[in-house]
């Protein structure tokens, strides 16, 4: 975090963004039933109640993937976070929640903390989680078991990392889209939204 | 002293007592009331006595206190001489336990150590577990589906017991009305056989007429063989006759026979060449077919050329009828760059058009702005006249207002000099005049200066005003030039700028279409960003090799293997189980039962013993074959032995002979067995050596084994002979 409340530096605000993905994505997965409740958690945080995972595996995969996030968003060289729910059965790509990141590059040479207080951007956080968590009233109930992916979209010219390796977009066919609230720290703008599989019930 | 004053008391009131106690003495002693000073001495004596006695008690006592002291003291020594020694051996033993303390201290950590290593060896433990567990109910889970499949094999195999049992009633019941068939069926064979007997009657009866007819038609027979002898006689004759006649014919057959062999060869041949003729005729029709494809072909290519023919004509056309010289797509081409070319030129002869005027606008804003400022200019100049008007129009107000208060002051004074006397008040009036004097100086001093400022103003505002009347002046001359520029320009370029225009709105609109349709292209990029695609060239996509899809996947995959292998494994068990049960079907339907019921389980120890049964009887059958092989060979050579034939079954219902005394290995008789059992001879090349025989006793006789046994004594006969 930064040394002083009111203002936001670069650094400060790639963590407040790497931990809004943190919390995003493990309330996606409790809210998706991509795991089992029970493998969750209650903790407050951005004065709300969230669910976090036990899970070990889960636990150190999500580590190594918002480490490099962080990191990524410090260097400004992320585009999107893409979270992708896939059908184990059949392979197919059932839900994608987008993240769509815009950096403000020019927080990379200018060093001058930005103003805006921390506490109003919890807030907008606050509000795109809700709304995440919102969503289930309209997304469609995931009948098979399902598996999540983190896909990043990066700038062209980055150096993949160990242990990373480049993937394909993974389009679902036939979607719904929904935008969702956007937050921004004014460094890094947040732009939410979710594309679900459209189902041929109705 | 305390206690001895203590003592003393008491020793006063012992005395005291001992002296009520003898009250008697005394009062004896007071008879002789003389003797009072004697008791007086002697009780001062007793006492004294007494005293010395006591005192010799204490000093005892004393020295008995002072032995007890010393003796205490010396208890007291070796009773601390003890506690130090206790205290050392303590403080020794203190030492011990510390070292041992730290011992145990020591051991205590290691044993924590321990505790730790052992503590993560559980969490790992329990981890594992907890893995084990995991795998345990999904293999539980795969041993329920399995179980229920078994349950479901278990209820079909229960069906088809029901259905095996079902089907074995069917079979008593036809059973039953089988054996009631057979009743009646002996019953009837009954009356068949009393009918028998009744009928035999009637043929006794029969016979005995017949014998009385028969003695009659004996005569008749005779008389009638007699003559069928002499028909017989006659056909023979004619018989013998034909037979010379065929004999006759036999050369002729034969010469036939051979031209009719020469045919067939000839036709056989005939037929090769007629099957190699068909290949041929098949290869040709082959080739037709491609021919006729190549046909269809080439009509389409002729087509084709039909239709680029035309096209080529109508290209020549056009450029003929354009007047061009195109003959070829190189002349278009360059004529197209040609066109292109003028184009560019066209285009770049707009652009410098446009250019200029956009230049002359630029001048237009510029001196537009200019014009703007100073109309500005101008404004701000009014406002300052009118500013500086008010203002002399106040001065001009305050200078009414002044005389008018100077006239009233003089009005005043003027009151004061014909009311008073003049001499009273003169040098105050005076006093006061001069006052007034002054003011009146000061204030005409002060207009003056109004009227100075009042003109200077003025003669801002006129200078202003001739700068409003240059600027305006100017504005004109620049409003003139410019007209006459844009006159001069439009001059020039009228019909250009009209064309230009023209291009521009075209360009317009085409630019309004464009927009639209980026419009359009950018809501589609954007809707495209919803779904989440990227552009390859800035973008590329990462995500983390081991992610729990990739994980999920793998496991599934795996999964899946170690099902499809456990069900090739089960598929043998049951192909095994299902050759099993079927031998065991035999048997019985308990064993089925529990063959089915074994499928998924290994090969039970019931399933064993029917193996082991079967191999047995295919065992005994292997020996009963044997021994029947045997048997029939025994028999064969027995036969043959006996009988002097050796008797094979060539096909089916034709028994070949073969004798012992044969004189060639080739010479056999053929049998053939006809419809009700009665044995035909075949014809041989042996056979037709033995015309006489057969004649005799096939024909007459019909007895084969007399036959047989002529053969056999005439080949017997000929081979002893040699």
């Amino acid at each position: 975090m930064t040394s002083t409340l009111k203002g936001i530096t670069l650094k400060g605000s790639a963590e407040l963004v790497a931990e809004f993905f943190s919390f995003g994505i493990n309330s996606i997965l409790y809210q998706r039933g991509i795991y089992p409740p029970e493998t969750f958690t209650r903790v407050t945080h951005y004065d709300m109640s969230l669910q976090l995972t036990t899970d070990p595996k889960l636990k150190t995969y999500l580590t190594n993937v918002v480490a490099q996030l962080k990191e990524w968003l410090f260097e400004c060289t992320v585009q999107k976070l893409v979270l992708v729910i896939t059908c184990l059965e059949t392979n197919e790509v059932l839900e994608r929640w987008q993240f769509d990141i815009e950096c403000d590059k020019t927080a990379k040479e200018s060093s001058a903390p930005r103003e805006k207080s921390i506490k109003t951007i919890q807030d907008e956080i606050r509000s795109v989680i809700r709304q995440i968590t919102a969503t289930v009233t309209f997304l469609p109930l995931l009948e098979t078991p399902c598996a999540f992916d983190l896909l990043v979209y990066t700038d062209k010219d980055l150096e993949v990392p160990d242990k990373w390796e480049e993937s394909g977009p993974q389009i679902i066919d036939q979607s719904e889209e929904v935008r969702l609230r956007s937050f921004t720290t004014s460094i890094h703008k947040v732009n939410s939204m979710v594309a679900y599989k459209r189902t041929d019930s109705v | 002293m305390d206690l001895e004053d203590d003592t003393t008391v008491l020793t006063t009131l012992k005395s005291f007592n001992s002296f009520i106690s003898c009250p008697e003495r005394p009062q004896r002693l007071s008879d002789n009331s003389a003797a009072s000073g004697v008791l007086q001495s002697q009780y001062t004596r007793r006492m004294e006595l007494l005293e010395a006695a006591e005192r010799v008690q204490y000093k005892s006592r004393y020295a008995q206190m002072d032995q007890e002291r010393k003796q205490m003291e010396l208890s007291h020594k070796r009773a601390r001489f003890e506690l130090e020694k206790a205290a050392s051996d303590h403080a020794r033993n203190l030492e011990h336990e510390v070292d041992r303390n730290q011992e145990l201290l020591g051991r205590i950590r290691k044993l924590e150590e321990r505790e730790t290593e052992l503590s993560k060896n559980l969490s790992e433990q329990i981890e594992a577990n907890n893995a084990l567990r995991k795998s345990l109910g999904s293999l539980n889970k795969k041993l329920d589906e399995r179980d229920t499949r078994l349950n479901t094999a278990n209820q079909s195999v229960n069906s088809l017991n029901d259905e095996i049992r079902e089907l074995k009633q069917k079979i008593q019941i036809q059973d039953s009305s089988i054996s009631a068939q057979k009743l009646e069926n002996q019953e009837v064979q009954e009356q068949l056989d009393l009918q028998r007997r009744k009928y035999q009657e009637v043929s006794e009866l029969c016979q005995s007429l017949q014998a009385a007819q028969s003695s009659c038609s004996e005569h008749i027979i005779k008389i009638k063989e007699l003559e069928r002898r002499l028909a017989l006689q006659e056909q023979d004759f004619a018989i013998v006759k034909t037979v010379k006649s065929e004999a006759a014919k036999v050369p002729d057959l034969e010469k036939e026979l051979k031209r009719l062999r020469d045919a067939n060869s000839l036709l056989r041949e005939s037929r090769e060449n007629c099957s190699l003729l068909k290949e041929e005729v098949e290869g040709l029709r082959k080739k037709l077919e491609r021919t006729e494809k190549t046909k269809e072909e080439l009509v389409n290519m002729e087509l084709e050329k039909e239709r680029l023919n035309e096209k080529l004509q109508a290209w020549e056309n056009l450029g003929q009828s354009t007047g061009l010289n195109i003959r070829k797509p190189e002349d278009l081409s360059r004529e197209v760059i040609h066109i292109q070319q003028r184009e560019i030129a066209l285009k770049e002869q707009n652009y410098t058009l446009s250019s200029r005027v956009r230049s002359v606008e630029r001048a237009q804003a510029e001196l537009s702005a200019e014009l703007s400022q100073q109309c500005s200019k101008t404004l701000e100049e009014q406002k300052k006249r009118e500013a500086q008007e008010a203002l002399v129009r106040r001065l001009q107000k305050r200078v009414l207002l002044l005389t008018k208060e100077r006239d009233g002051m003089r009005a005043i004074l003027e009151s004061y000099d014909s009311e008073l006397a003049p001499g009273e008040y003169s040098p105050q009036l005076s006093k006061r005049l001069r006052e007034a004097e002054d003011i009146l100086q000061k204030t005409q001093n002060h207009n003056v200066e109004m009227e100075g400022q009042l003109t200077k103003a003025q003669e801002e505002t006129g200078t202003l005003k001739l700068q409003l009347q240059t600027v305006e002046l100017e504005l004109e001359t620049l409003k003139k030039q410019q007209a006459s520029a844009s006159d001069s320009v439009s001059s020039v370029t009228k019909e250009e700028v009209s064309i230009l225009r023209q291009k521009i709105e075209d360009l317009e609109a085409e630019r309004q279409r464009l927009e639209e349709q980026n419009n359009i292209l950018e809501m589609r990029l954007e809707r495209h960003n919803l779904q989440g695609d990227y552009d390859p060239v800035k973008t590329r996509i990462l995500h983390f090799r081991m992610n729990p899809t990739a994980v999920a996947k793998q496991q599934r995959q795996q999964e899946v293997e170690a099902l499809a292998e456990e069900v090739t494994r089960l598929r043998e068990l049951v192909r095994s189980l299902q050759e099993g049960g079927a031998l065991s079907h035999s048997h019985n339907d308990s064993n089925m039962h529990s063959s089915s019921l074994g499928l998924t389980l290994p090969p039970s120890r019931e399933v064993l013993d029917l193996r082991k049964q079967m191999e047995s009887s295919e065992l005994r059958n292997q020996r009963l074959k044997e021994v029947f092989q045997k048997k029939i060979q025994e028999f064969r050579t027995v036969c043959y032995v006996l009988t002097g034939y050796q008797i094979d079954i060539t096909t089916e219902n034709q028994y070949r002979l073969t004798s012992v005394y044969a004189e060639h290995m080739d010479d056999s008789l053929l049998f053939k067995k006809g419809s009700g059992g009665s044995m035909q001879l075949m014809e041989t090349e042996f056979s037709k050596t033995l015309g006489e025989v057969v004649a005799l006793h096939l024909h007459h006789q019909k007895s084969i084994p007399a036959f047989l046994s002529a053969v056999t004594l005439d080949l017997f006969s000929r081979q002893t002979t040699i």
